[in-house]
């Protein structure tokens, strides 16, 4: 069990670090963050994983229990929510994450990968050749863009298909509308309780 | 196991005059040596990169800290310390064994590991550096080839820094009997035959085995760590108990 999680865990490792080694921007970055350390814990697994940030790149281990600057606590399913400030107080009084120390840590470490700017055509040519790399990387775009083309048709027929034909799903307006008068109907509720309970003391 | 101030000393399943232990451990890796880490990765199908990987993880190394790589070898826990403590650290690789340390040298100097890396031909149970001068201490796969177990852990413990953990990653006993006689299996029947064939030396792998045998189990290290003076020993098992990574503090 104690080897059973390092293995995945040194191969992200390599290749997270690989991927920053090929922008030229990331030491600058990798500098802000030097020396920081951030811990998640999710439910489903049985090991806590630490990341620390020096200014070569970033180590993950799994059986790092000194201190950190965060601690993030929290489910698998949770965690693409995170990326999104709003939605962290929401998650908290949901018990479904609690964060110790920096939250925006996290964040920042996500935008380190997330801001790679990698010139994957120059590295490519690295070790095909120049021209089966453009060659590559031209059939690489046209197929994203008419695969998003495709995606975007279907997505539009389908709210077609369940909001306007079938009528099985709102559409966005209606949804809107609902739940405005939702809170709305909250707060009453909420003020009655409240009136309710001064009124018995 | 047997480190008391008798005459004799276990050198795998032979008895030796106590003088002698050294010489011949120091033959066997003379004997080994060039051909360590390809017979390191065949003998533990490349499992040993783990257990060290895991040693490290567990080693709490920061940058700026001095580093002890005792038996240090061919430099395989050096090369990623290195790297951790960056330049404002030290990594100390000593081993007692001369051809050891040059292979070691010669690897990581290839690959470029250099800068804030030192190597120190040096006797665990004599440790020729100042008191309380290292804040991490680690042995992997050497403590058994030690003479004078007790004498080398008091060693180390004069050269850690208040605060400061040594980490013992040592082969040790298999926790499951089926596992066990496996182990026994392998080590007894095909590991002397690999030697034989990758590095012309059936004997020293015949060696290693019979040594692995005689290094006191999990408890029995962790109470001579104990007794030495190290706080908090803890130990963990990987792989089924075939290896064992003890850790102390010194407070």
């Amino acid at each position: 069990m104690t080897l059973l999680p390092l293995l995945p865990t040194v191969l992200f490792e390599k290749l997270a670090n690989a991927l920053l080694k090929k922008d030229a921007e990331s030491p600058e970055r990798l500098r802000r963050l030097a020396g920081k350390r951030i811990r998640l814990k999710l439910k489903e697994l049985p090991f806590t994983t630490t990341v620390s940030v020096d200014d070569a790149g970033i180590y993950i281990s799994t059986a790092d229990s000194d201190d950190v600057d965060c601690c993030i606590s929290t489910e698998l399913g949770v965690l693409p929510e995170l990326q999104d400030t709003a939605n962290l107080t929401r998650l908290i009084k949901a018990d479904q994450l609690d964060i110790d120390g920096d939250p925006m840590l996290a964040q920042q470490l996500v935008g380190l990968f997330k801001s790679l700017d990698v010139d994957w055509e120059a590295e490519l040519a690295n070790t095909l050749g120049d021209a089966p790399a453009h060659w590559l990387m031209t059939l690489w775009r046209k197929s994203r863009s008419h695969v998003e083309k495709r995606l975007e048709e279907s997505k539009r027929w389908f709210k077609g298909v369940v909001t306007d034909e079938k009528q099985l799903l709102p559409t966005r307006e209606e949804f809107n509308e609902f739940k405005d008068n939702m809170q709305q109907l909250r707060a009453k509720v909420e003020r009655l309780q409240r009136q309710f309970g001064e009124r018995k003391s | 196991m047997n480190d008391r101030k008798d005459d004799s000393i276990d050198f795998g399943y032979q008895k030796v005059a106590r003088s002698e232990k050294k010489n011949l451990v120091a033959n066997v890796f003379q004997s080994v040596a060039a051909k360590y880490d390809v017979m390191n990765d065949l003998m533990s199908f490349g499992i040993h990169r783990l257990w060290k990987r895991y040693t490290i993880d567990c080693s709490g190394v920061r940058k700026g800290m001095k580093v002890l790589d005792i038996a240090g070898g061919t430099g395989d826990l050096t090369a990623q310390f290195s790297r951790r403590v960056g330049p404002e650290g030290e990594v100390v690789l000593a081993d007692i064994n001369d051809a050891m340390l040059k292979v070691g040298r010669d690897k990581l100097r290839d690959r470029g590991v250099v800068g804030n890396v030192r190597y120190v031909q040096a006797d665990a149970e004599e440790l020729p550096f100042d008191d309380n001068s290292f804040d991490i201490i680690t042995i992997a796969f050497g403590l058994r080839n030690v003479t004078d177990k007790d004498k080398a852990l008091r060693s180390m413990l004069r050269v850690l820094k208040p605060g400061g953990r040594l980490l013992i990653l040592e082969f040790s006993k298999p926790v499951s009997a089926t596992l066990n006689q496996a182990y026994d299996f392998y080590s007894f029947n095909i590991l002397p035959k690999m030697g034989q064939v990758v590095a012309n030396d059936a004997d020293s792998y015949q060696y290693l085995a019979e040594s692995i045998r005689m290094h006191p189990d999990q408890e029995t290290l962790k109470s001579m760590m104990e007794t030495a003076g190290y706080e908090k020993v803890d130990y963990q098992n990987m792989t089924g108990g075939v290896v064992a990574l003890h850790r102390g503090y010194k407070f």
